[in-house]
């Protein structure tokens, strides 16, 4: 089942068309890399999945439902249904981690006892194992260490869809490897749909179910890693797979 | 036709002093440049040899190395064999067209931001009107801890200020009301002026330059770092979660502010007058209190919180209508100081067609 279901989508800043006429569907449960180099417009596009930027043209729906940017139920609902990561995992700076993780919660459902609270946010720093930082402000914490404190903020409503931007940069291969081996277990136990936007070829080929390839303006390619790795694409094997024409001979 | 042998080594440094040379004896014909002793280049040498006649019309270079003709060769050549040409100077009709057509893109693009911030604004009552009647949607406790920041650290400033300014404003009218043999109305002159205008534009002022400039810089920090995005994609409404306790301190606190820097600035002039005229301190309330009322202590203060909220909220506008880098933020600021000490002065200004 498809939980994104993208129609002609174009995206981008103004009147400048970053990516145009994308059509493609985020299967729910599954992993899916958003991939391409810099400039591509991997970001862009997730800022319009994840509400942020309106389509320039097209438009997608989420859960069945189609997104409208001018009706504020709408987003509401989006907004309701998704957690983000985003690249430097934007935690207020202010508040320590605790009270980041409690942020949504706290916002949402000011009724709920404190104690109810404390249970939920414990559970989700323990899931992404940071429940003995709690109390640190994030500028106490490393980077992996923000980035998991990020997720188990964007994973605390148990939304539908985590969206995530650019999750490995900037972090050591060793860290690098424990996120991901993390957005594993999260979609094998909690069945989680989760968009990775990424560059980092070693993080496809572990986490992906299905890629998305955004190259000059659109969609290259739409499909599993096997179908990349085995594309004879010329600009897949050059900039993705890292060959070119002297590997063939 | 004179003849150059170039130096072993023929960089940037070596072109020049040639090009020099060859200028400083012009007129003598064309020249041949002689490569064969050229062992050490880069990307000057390559890049000179590309423009040898467009910078020595009939220069020919002889005896090039084949290692520097290979580099050449392979250097930075766009598929069509060149980078883009310099832009023509345009004539004077397009640009008098250029000129109004920028003209026109500014205006417009200053009616959009006019608009943006109008919009901004009618959010923000929106916001608090909600806010106050369901108490949702603010971080627990961020009112009282923006009262602390805006309020508390605002005080001792405003009143030293205030206290030099009443201090001013009584030396340089002392020396006219004396002339007229009016030094009693010091009083009256202090009070009014205090009470009903300097009190409420220096603090606007002020207000303008720590408060505004420190609400635009923290709140473009967080958008530049993505966290205004994080909240939005929470569900919760950075409009209201981050600029509701800003407005109400800001409420809350300019009373207390205004109170404070009005007793600052009176107590500047009375010693002035103690002083100057030997006027006690009590003879001078008298005399004040007889000119100035609640009335004008009321507009004061009505003036000051209207000023708060116009540099609360052009803080917020430029803080959350940042772009996406880190210059940005400083950009920013100082368009906030700006915006808000020009609005304060403007509602000033409509402040005085209402009152007087």
């Amino acid at each position: 089942m498809d939980i994104i279901d993208a129609r002609d989508l174009t995206v981008g800043y103004g009147r400048e068309e970053v990516l145009r006429g994308l059509s493609f569907a985020v299967t729910k449960g599954l992993i899916t890399a958003v991939v391409g180099v810099s400039g591509s417009g991997k970001s862009t596009l997730l800022k319009t999945l994840a509400g942020l930027l309106p389509p320039l043209g097209g438009g997608f729906d989420f859960a069945g439902a189609p997104v409208d940017y001018r009706s504020e139920a709408s987003l509401r609902r989006l907004y309701g249904s998704i957690g983000v990561l985003y690249q430097d995992g934007a935690l207020l700076n202010g508040l320590t981690l605790y009270e980041n993780v409690a942020l949504p919660v706290r916002m949402h459902y000011p009724e709920l006892p404190e104690g109810v609270v404390r249970d939920v946010v414990y559970a989700g720093l323990a899931q992404v194992e940071m429940a003995d930082s709690a109390e640190k402000l994030p500028a106490e914490l490393s980077g992996g260490m923000r980035k998991r404190g990020a997720l188990a903020r964007a994973l605390v409503l148990d939304p539908e869809v985590v969206f995530c931007d650019e999750p490995s940069s900037g972090l050591d291969p060793i860290t690098s490897l424990r996120l991901d081996d993390l957005l594993l277990r999260l979609k094998e136990r909690s069945r989680m749909t989760l968009v990775v936007v990424t560059h980092e070829l070693r993080s496809i080929e572990r986490v992906a179910d299905r890629v998305l390839l955004l190259h000059d303006g659109g969609l290259r390619f739409s499909g599993d890693y096997a179908g990349l790795a085995s594309s004879d694409d010329e600009f897949i094997r050059t900039f993705f797979l890292r060959k070119d024409h002297h590997d063939d001979a | 036709m004179t003849e150059i042998l170039l130096p072993k080594s023929f960089r940037a440094a070596e072109i020049v002093s040639v090009l020099t040379e060859i200028r400083r004896q012009g007129g003598e014909g064309p020249v041949t440049l002689d490569f064969r002793d050229v062992e050490v280049f880069d990307s000057t040498t390559l890049a000179f040899l590309g423009h040898l006649t467009d910078c020595l019309p009939g220069a020919v270079a002889a005896h090039v190395p084949d290692a520097l003709t290979r580099a050449e060769t392979g250097f930075a050549r766009r598929p069509d064999g060149c980078w883009p040409e310099k832009p023509a100077v345009a004539s004077a009709d397009s640009r008098l067209g250029r000129l109004l057509g920028f003209l026109a893109d500014r205006f417009l693009a200053r009616v959009r931001v006019l608009g943006r911030f109008l919009a901004m604004f009618a959010d923000e009552v929106f916001h608090i009107g909600r806010y106050l009647k369901k108490r949702q949607g603010v971080y627990p406790g961020e009112t009282w801890n923006q009262m602390f920041i805006m309020g508390y650290r605002s005080y001792p400033i405003v009143c030293f200020l205030l206290f030099l300014v009443g201090v001013t404003i009584s030396i340089t009218s002392a020396e006219q009301l004396r002339m007229f043999g009016a030094e009693v109305y010091i009083a009256d002159l202090i009070g009014y002026a205090m009470l009903r205008e300097l009190v409420p534009l220096m603090t606007g002022v002020i207000l303008a330059g720590k408060v505004g400039a420190a609400v635009t810089a923290e709140l473009a920090s967080m958008t530049v770092l993505e966290e205004v995005d994080a909240l939005r994609t929470m569900g919760i409404v950075p409009e209201k979660f981050l600029m509701v306790p800003r407005l109400i301190s800001i409420t809350l606190v300019v009373p207390l502010l205004v109170a404070m820097a009005d007793v600052a600035g009176i107590l500047g002039g009375m010693a002035v007058a103690r002083v100057v005229f030997g006027m006690l301190p009590a003879a001078f309330l008298d005399q004040m209190i007889n000119t100035v009322g609640w009335v004008d202590f009321a507009w004061g203060l009505i003036k000051t919180v209207v000023f708060g909220w116009a540099v609360v909220v052009s803080a917020g506008f430029k803080g959350l209508t940042v772009g996406r880098s880190a210059e940005e933020v400083g950009r920013a600021t100082t368009e906030s100081v700006v915006l808000s000490v020009t609005l304060v002065i403007i509602i000033d200004c409509i402040f005085a067609f209402f009152i007087y």
